[in-house]
């Protein structure tokens, strides 16, 4: 217990916290300070985010963990540019999101941030390349190089068989892993995954999982990771627990294993 | 950033890739698709027949017809409206998918519009050659080969426009509304809309 303070406290010194020392400077790639979110509903107001503060670092993969009503998808979704947060700020690779437009988000949105779904969101009408090459159009680049780039990464992911395959003809991993190819087209600089096996049977999730891992490693890019898999927290470098619309604990794997075969033994 | 969302507008509302958006989403719901076009052709086609066949000097009559075309026309664009509508909040999730990815609002009012005026268009056309058909046919019947005449089909490119028009309208309009408050809506609850 006491050990899980200590990382919390460290957390907030990223040099400290990585062992490294000092004189190296960490990256950061999300930076959240005292992040508050409130909606109405009707009279009554709920806090989903009761002032939340992490460093998220630059291509690291980190899990967030909580149950529902947590604030975690709230979190998730102020980190994705996809809502504002009431008070305090988000700053993704040094840019304050709550200072963005609409239109500046949807920038963000486009070249920042990936994001991979629990229920896949492949666009119905459109087959798995053209899936893949939409977010590079919008991000400007020029058509033929952005399907030269969507079948690499589709052959990457293993579907290099089924480039024109609309999402009613591919299973449920299957469309994940266009939704992973998507969401690493743009090369962003954060992968946001809400609950990405979630739908999915134990082995296809478990490739998914190692998929996420290998594009992570390979790729350097940042993946944050909703989950309630304890399987995807083995290959996490940190993992944060959230409660009650703040962050519970915050720490790396290597120093919570017991924590994870406990809670195995507790049957969570 | 300003100079690059100027940038970023114009890659978005590019022709081609407000085309294949509008293109994609009419062949994956074909059925409706095609129902709507004969909608949208069945009422254009009724329109033109009306404005062009030869109603009796009558004033009784023609309040009679008057009446017909009133009513027929609301509620074909009744039905219009509510399939346009259908088709918009039916794709709520998609919407929010796409601003995910990165789309603008505007990318996704266009090609909802471009998408509809399309559908208005193809109807319309379709339309106007049965009017025309339906004015020959039954037009002959009460004065023969007059419909052969200049007078039978004087103001006919008028007739033409104002149906196809109407076609296009139907369908514009209808999708206009709810196209604007999905585009403006937030992706995540746009995402959360319908399951």
């Amino acid at each position: 217990m006491s050990h899980s303070a200590q990382t919390t406290d460290a957390a907030t010194n990223p040099a400290d916290y990585w062992g490294a020392d000092l004189s190296q400077q960490v990256d950061c790639t999300v930076m959240a300070r005292g992040v508050k979110m409130v909606y109405r509903m009707g009279s009554e107001s709920i806090q989903a985010l009761a002032g939340v503060d992490a460093d998220i670092f630059t291509g690291e993969y980190i899990s967030i963990m909580g149950p529902s009503g947590s604030g975690k998808t709230t979190f998730f979704n102020v980190v994705g540019g996809l809502i504002k947060p009431s008070e305090g700020s988000v700053y993704i690779d040094e840019i304050d999101i709550a200072q963005l437009d609409a239109g500046e988000l949807a920038w963000l949105r486009c070249r920042k941030i990936g994001y991979i779904f629990q229920s896949y969101n492949i666009v119905k009408a459109m087959t798995a390349l053209e899936n893949v090459t939409l977010p590079m159009l919008f991000a400007g680049v020029p058509p033929d190089e952005a399907q030269d780039r969507a079948v690499d990464i589709l052959k990457r992911v293993g579907l290099g068989e089924r480039l024109l395959h609309t999402p009613k003809e591919l299973s449920g991993g299957q469309q994940q892993r266009v939704a992973i190819a998507r969401a690493f087209a743009n090369q962003p600089a954060i992968i946001l995954a809400d609950e990405p096996t979630a739908n999915l049977d134990l082995r296809t999730g478990e490739e998914i999982i190692a998929l996420m891992k290998e594009m992570n490693t390979e790729r350097g890019v940042t993946v944050i990771c909703s989950t309630h898999d304890h399987k995807m927290l083995d290959i996490s470098d940190r993992i944060m627990w959230m409660q009650d619309g703040r962050v519970k604990k915050l720490a790396r794997r290597e120093d919570v294993e017991i924590t994870i075969s406990k809670m195995k033994e507790e049957g969570h | 950033m300003t100079q690059e969302m100027w940038e970023i507008k114009r890659l978005h509302l590019k022709p081609e890739l407000v085309w294949s958006m509008a293109m994609s989403s009419l062949r994956l719901r074909m059925g409706r698709t095609l129902l709507t076009l004969l909608t949208v052709a069945a009422c254009c086609a009724f329109l033109l027949f009306l404005l062009t066949a030869p109603i009796s000097d009558d004033p009784a009559d023609r309040q009679m017809w008057g009446l017909m075309i009133t009513l027929s026309l609301i509620v074909s664009a009744a039905g219009v409206l509510n399939t346009m509508l259908m088709s918009v909040t039916q794709r709520y999730r998609e919407i929010g998918t796409i601003k995910c990815l990165g789309a603008l609002d505007s990318f996704v009012l266009i090609s909802v519009l471009v998408e509809s005026a399309m559908l208005g268009l193809a109807g319309a056309i379709l339309g106007i050659f049965a009017g025309l058909l339906l004015s020959v046919v039954i037009g002959s019947i009460s004065v023969g080969l007059g419909v052969f005449t200049a007078a039978y089909w004087s103001g006919v490119f008028w007739k033409i426009g104002a149906a196809a028009l109407v076609g296009l309208c139907l369908t514009t309009f209808g999708a206009a509304l709810p196209a604007y408050i999905a585009a403006k809506m937030p992706p995540v609850e746009a995402m959360r809309g319908e399951k």
